[in-house]
């Protein structure tokens, strides 16, 4: 899968960004090619959910360039990276509970041509039985796993090019975190490229191509996941980043 | 920067310290010797203007500690204006009940509008600031529509005389030297306040609420006694009105007072004195001098509340803070200095340890805390790991009271913790810092530790309103814990810097600094080496050493596995509000779970 | 006296509700309490006598053009006093930016239009006193907001996305809903909404500059008594405030009417600050 001559699909170089006087990213620099599943790995505070936030416009990047299918992201905003086909499911599965499966799906299809939407959430669906068969039921009586998945059918409504996950294993039983992965798996085929932030390692090694660590705001590691040794450098990245 | 408090603290004019900074009193003598003069240089005409003013600075001294120190928005105080003048008339007059001299019925005026001041107040106890914008905003409708309404007592829509005061104050000058007395009284009063530990903890409620509660200070108890003063205050000016107005009717006390007793404090500046003073004279002034605007004066008002908010919401004060712009040194370093430590040693007390014992908490359907225990001894260092989402903020929480857990104990030396209760860990010895800094900005870095000893002062609020000798006891005390404090954690050459001007690095060590001036037996520290660059945590891990070595037991939520592993003795281990291991570094290092959760996560 | 009381109850309860809702509807996308909800209630009322009466403009053009003008007012109030606080919202400086163009708006009517009340037109002829128009129509004008905003946020792809904006702001922006434009439409609707509350409560209150104070505060207390946000709670506490107010002035008169009103607002803030149907906000973790 790995084709070195393809372009890449998100080109990020030296991103600085961070909340108000709190810088968390010091100049990260890292790409992602079409079709390709890449694992971002790290201590708690490494800043991985603000690189996703700064990629998908959530938060503003402060110095540094930003390019996705050969085109800036710079100022877009979350509304304009999403119409460009890169879809952000934040941490946290948060699913807007008073609305029902099917109205969460339709929401984000909020830019989806109004004959193509239904159509879309129909696709969507497919990939989840167990949240299709409640689809008129509010998204507050789905169980976490289930609010996990609703947060990724919400991703595939908008076919995008590049999917980024912010731990989609938290708060989930094994079983469910197999279930949510093992559709990443399914998206490598159908040629999505996918920006996965995991806290279990192993799980995330095995669906992924690639690998970065981030630690205190930088690339402290970048190998190909199917690196014998990956557990222990990962370990030594972490610790001897100073 | 001299470390010696003790010369700091006795300077004379340190009663009229305004917003922590050395003002000096020159400005006040100056506008009060201006005022003086008044009678002596213009008409009668301009005495009543200057009355004028003098009485509504009498209200506004009391309001600008509720609204530009405490930050709460009391948008209608005209209501307590004219219930102070309603009463002090009525009473006076003998419509109901028999006359009463003047004297007692304005001091009538200052317990009715003191009593009106704590019941309009009751929702700022509890609630957001806009519910008590609305209260003050609803009483004023209400008191309006009763002035208008009953008839009997306050003479309806014809009103009723105001009362007539006793000579040597019956004459125009002998009444506005009266009320200039009172005005310059109240000044004082209110500076001192605002130079006190009660000043900076209505600036820390207003800015830092959370840390507030971390200190011990209670926030209805504080806002209860600041409501008094301030309702007393506006029922004695409107009492001061009536008699100036000689003549009282609903029409007198529009809205528009309020927009003028309220934009005077902004545009002066919130937690300042002489901003408001200086607001509430020119906001006086202006009608008379710009006559052919007078009709558009309340839309001015407005226009200008708006674009003061907008575009400099500090005000005069903030705007002529000349000192705050001159460029800090770059490069700076944070060098702590251990040997100071000695003097912040916890009081001596038995070896207390803190024990956690099943505690269970659940927000909804989430277990965020399910059946943790950990015991951090005196003197040890407990570091506390995991990956997000396994509840070590949240023990933190539970420990320092933010949030009372469904089931479990947390006790310290043996005497159970109030659960829910964060006001009361200060007295047991427990202070903490925070994930992210709760710093109040525009205080200075030395006010911002002072606070970390209020519970410790003496003074109560009534003797430090009249500057009893107490008061200046506690600030010196204050004073020199807090430069020893800072000269610990390393920044004592910042000590007059605004706080909002320091790296977010400092502030972690000035967070440190205001804890340890509980001089703590039990200290929590959440995440205190995140952003800190690597000769930093150094320092940092240092420090915390020392302060554990010092006597006090240290609970240390941490993400650098190095520091951690370089400095607890105990380590623990959370996953999923469960412990997963607990042991020394060595232990947990090995731990193949622990090593796959962790630097996974 | 049974029948005024329920009559001119339910008509000011109509009102308050309205005005409630007003507020809602602006702080469900911006968590803001604007002070320009009472302003608005009494613009419909200064703007439909302005249109109708004094230019003689036909009725329903009229109100058309008032709707126009609050809608405007709307979007006034999210560009200036709204979007650049929103920033700092712990600090509050909504209220003072709100208030301030609250303020600017009552002045600019006390000099322009009158600072007496002045009358506003009639649409639908004299009727017997109980049904008169004065009565029906601002529970008419109730009724009918409350299903257009049902259809609105059940039944159209905008209603849900506002919706989805004021439960969860970052989750929507993550989806790529325009959080912008649907903050400016909220502010909008809302200003239609309370100019509808002035416009069809005119008889009652006529055209009166000092109906905006009293509509911020009599408009608040059902949002009190009902939860932030809350829309059921704040018609439900709408009309029972009507209700109330108007039981309380034959009780005991119109002074201590006020006192009773306001000393219910302290008593309910007291006991219950999320409103007596407000759900405890639950802690997302």
């Amino acid at each position: 899968m790995l084709t070195s001559v393809a372009e890449p699909l998100l080109d990020i170089a030296d991103v600085h960004s961070g909340y108000g006087k709190i810088v968390v990213l010091h100049g990260v620099t890292m790409h992602i090619k079409p079709g390709e599943v890449v694992a971002l790995l790290g201590p708690n505070g490494a800043g991985k959910s603000t690189l996703l936030r700064t990629i998908s416009g959530l938060i503003a990047c402060s110095a540094g360039s930003m390019r996705f299918s050969g085109e800036s992201l710079g100022g877009l905003g979350p509304r304009g990276t999403v119409q460009r086909g890169l879809a952000h499911i934040i941490e946290g599965h948060r699913i807007f509970t008073q609305q029902t499966v099917y109205d969460n799906l339709l929401l984000a299809g909020y830019d989806v041509p109004r004959s193509e939407r239904k159509a879309r959430v129909e696709e969507a669906l497919t990939y989840f039985p167990e949240i299709a068969a409640k689809r008129n039921d509010a998204g507050s009586t789905l169980s976490g796993g289930q609010q996990q998945m609703l947060a990724v059918a919400q991703g595939l409504v908008q076919k995008p090019k590049l999917l980024m996950l912010d731990e989609p294993s938290a708060g989930l039983s094994p079983v469910l975190v197999d279930r949510v992965l093992a559709v990443v798996d399914q998206l490598r085929v159908a040629g999505t490229a996918v920006l996965l932030v995991e806290q279990l390692i192993e799980k995330a090694l095995s669906v992924s191509d690639r690998v970065y660590a981030l630690a205190q705001g930088r690339v402290v590691l970048e190998q190909p996941a199917n690196l014998p040794d990956l557990p222990r450098l990962l370990e030594r990245a972490y610790l001897d980043q100073n | 920067m001299s470390a010696d408090g003790a010369q700091a603290g006795l300077e004379p004019l340190s009663a009229l310290k305004v917003g922590g900074a050395n003002a000096s009193v020159v400005p006040f003598l100056a506008i009060f010797a201006l005022a003086a003069a008044v009678p002596f240089i213009g008409n009668d005409y301009w005495v009543l203007i200057a009355t004028r003013a003098a009485v509504y600075w009498v209200l506004v001294s009391g309001l600008t500690l509720v609204i530009g120190y405490a930050g709460q928005l009391a948008i209608g105080y005209v209501a307590l204006l004219t219930l102070g003048a309603y009463v002090t008339s009525v009473l006076a007059a003998g419509n109901v009940l028999p006359p009463i001299p003047v004297f007692a019925a304005l001091a009538l005026a200052g317990l009715v509008g003191a009593v009106a001041g704590v019941i309009v107040g009751l929702p700022a106890l509890r609630l957001r600031t806009f519910y008590f914008a609305m209260t003050t905003l609803g009483f004023a409708t209400i008191v309006t529509q009763i002035a208008l309404a009953w008839q009997s007592v306050t003479g309806g829509g014809i009103g009723l005389s105001g009362p007539e005061m006793p000579a040597p104050f019956n004459t125009t000058r002998g009444f506005f030297f009266f009320c200039l007395a009172a005005a310059a009284m109240c000044t004082w009063m209110s500076s001192n306040i605002a130079g006190s530990r009660y000043g900076r903890s209505l600036v820390a409620i207003r800015d830092a609420d959370v840390a507030a509660e971390a200190v011990g200070i209670s926030k209805p108890g504080l806002l209860t006694k600041v409501f008094i003063f301030c309702g007393a205050l506006a029922g004695i000016a409107g009492g001061l009105f009536a008699s100036l107005q000689t003549y009282i009717t609903p029409d007198a006390f529009t809205f528009d007072l309020s927009l003028l007793f309220f934009i005077s404090i902004l545009i002066g500046g919130r937690g300042s004195i002489l901003g408001p003073l200086i607001g509430t004279i020119v906001l006086t002034l202006l009608p008379e001098i710009a006559a052919p605007l007078a009709a558009w004066s309340a839309f001015l008002y407005a226009a200008m509340l708006l674009a003061v908010v907008l575009l400099i919401p500090g005000g005069i004060a903030a705007l002529l803070d000349f000192k705050s712009r001159a460029p800090l040194e770059t490069g700076r370093t944070i060098a702590p200095r251990l040997d100071m430590l000695s003097a912040l040693a916890p009081a001596v007390g038995n070896q207390e340890t803190l024990s956690v014992r099943d505690v269970v908490l659940t927000f909804g359907a989430v277990r965020a805390i399910d059946g943790a225990s950990l015991d951090v001894a005196s003197g040890q260092i407990h570091g506390l790991i995991g990956p997000n989402g396994s509840g070590k903020t949240t023990i933190l929480n539970v420990i320092s009271g933010f949030y009372a857990p469904n089931s479990g104990d947390v006790q310290l030396g043996g005497v159970p913790l109030e659960a829910g209760d964060p006001v009361t860990r200060t007295r047991h010895g427990i202070a903490r810092t925070f994930q992210t800094p709760r710093i109040v900005g525009e205080a200075c870095v030395l006010d911002n530790v002072m606070l970390g000893g209020t519970i410790n002062g003496r003074a109560g609020f009534f003797a430090t309103l009249l500057s009893l000798p107490g008061s200046f006891r506690d600030e010196r005390m204050f004073r020199s814990q807090a430069l020893a404090a800072l000269a610990c954690v390393g920044l004592d050459g910042l000590a007059d810097v605004r706080a909002d001007r320091l790296q977010h690095s400092e502030l972690r060590f000035v967070e440190i600094a205001r804890a340890l001036m509980s001089r703590p037996k039990l200290l929590l520290l959440d995440e205190p080496a995140a952003g800190l660059s690597v000769h930093e945590i150094v320092h940092l891990g240092q420090l915390v050493k020392a302060i554990a070595a010092n006597g006090a037991a240290v609970l240390l939520v941490e993400h650098h596995a190095d520091l951690i592993f370089g400095i607890c003795a105990h380590v623990t281990v959370l996953n999923l509000g469960r412990v997963l291991a607990e042991g020394t570094p060595d232990q947990i290092r090995v731990n193949k779970e622990v090593v796959s959760a962790y630097l996974g996560g | 006296m049974l029948t005024s009381i329920i009559s001119t109850g339910l008509a000011m309860g109509a009102i308050y509700a309205l005005i409630g809702i007003t507020y809602n509807t602006m702080y469900s996308t911006s968590r803001v309490m604007s002070f320009t909800a009472g302003q608005l209630g009494m613009l419909g009322g200064v703007f439909g006598a302005l249109f109708i009466l004094r230019f003689g403009i036909n009725s329903v053009v009229g109100f058309g053009l008032t709707m126009m003008v609050c809608a405007f007012i709307g979007v006034v109030t999210e560009l200036v006093a709204v979007r650049p606080v929103l920033k700092s919202i712990e600090q509050h400086l909504y209220v003072l930016s709100t208030l301030a163009l609250a303020l600017m708006i009552s002045q600019v009517v006390a000099i322009e239009w009158s600072t007496e009340p002045q009358a506003f037109p009639r649409f639908f002829g004299t009727a017997a006193a109980l049904i008169d128009e004065k009565f029906w129509f601002p529970v008419a004008a109730c009724a009918a907001t409350v299903i257009g905003l049902e259809v609105l946020y059940k039944h159209t792809l905008t209603g849900r996305a506002f919706k989805a904006v004021a439960e969860d702001n970052l989750a929507a922006q993550a989806l790529g809903l325009p959080e912008r434009n649907l903050r400016i439409a909220s502010y909008a609707l809302a200003a239609m909404i309370g100019g509808l509350a002035g416009f069809s409560g005119g008889s009652l209150l006529l055209a009166f500059v000092a109906n905006g104070g009293l509509l911020n505060f009599y408009g608040f207390v059902p949002v009190a008594l009902g939860g932030l946000g809350n829309n059921r709670g704040a018609i439900v506490g709408g009309f029972g405030l009507g209700l109330f107010q108007q039981a309380a002035s034959f009780l005991v008169g119109g002074i201590f009417a006020s006192v009773a009103v306001f000393s219910l607002f302290i008593i309910v803030l007291l006991i219950a600050p999320q409103g007596l149907f407000g759900a405890p906000q639950s802690r997302r973790v």
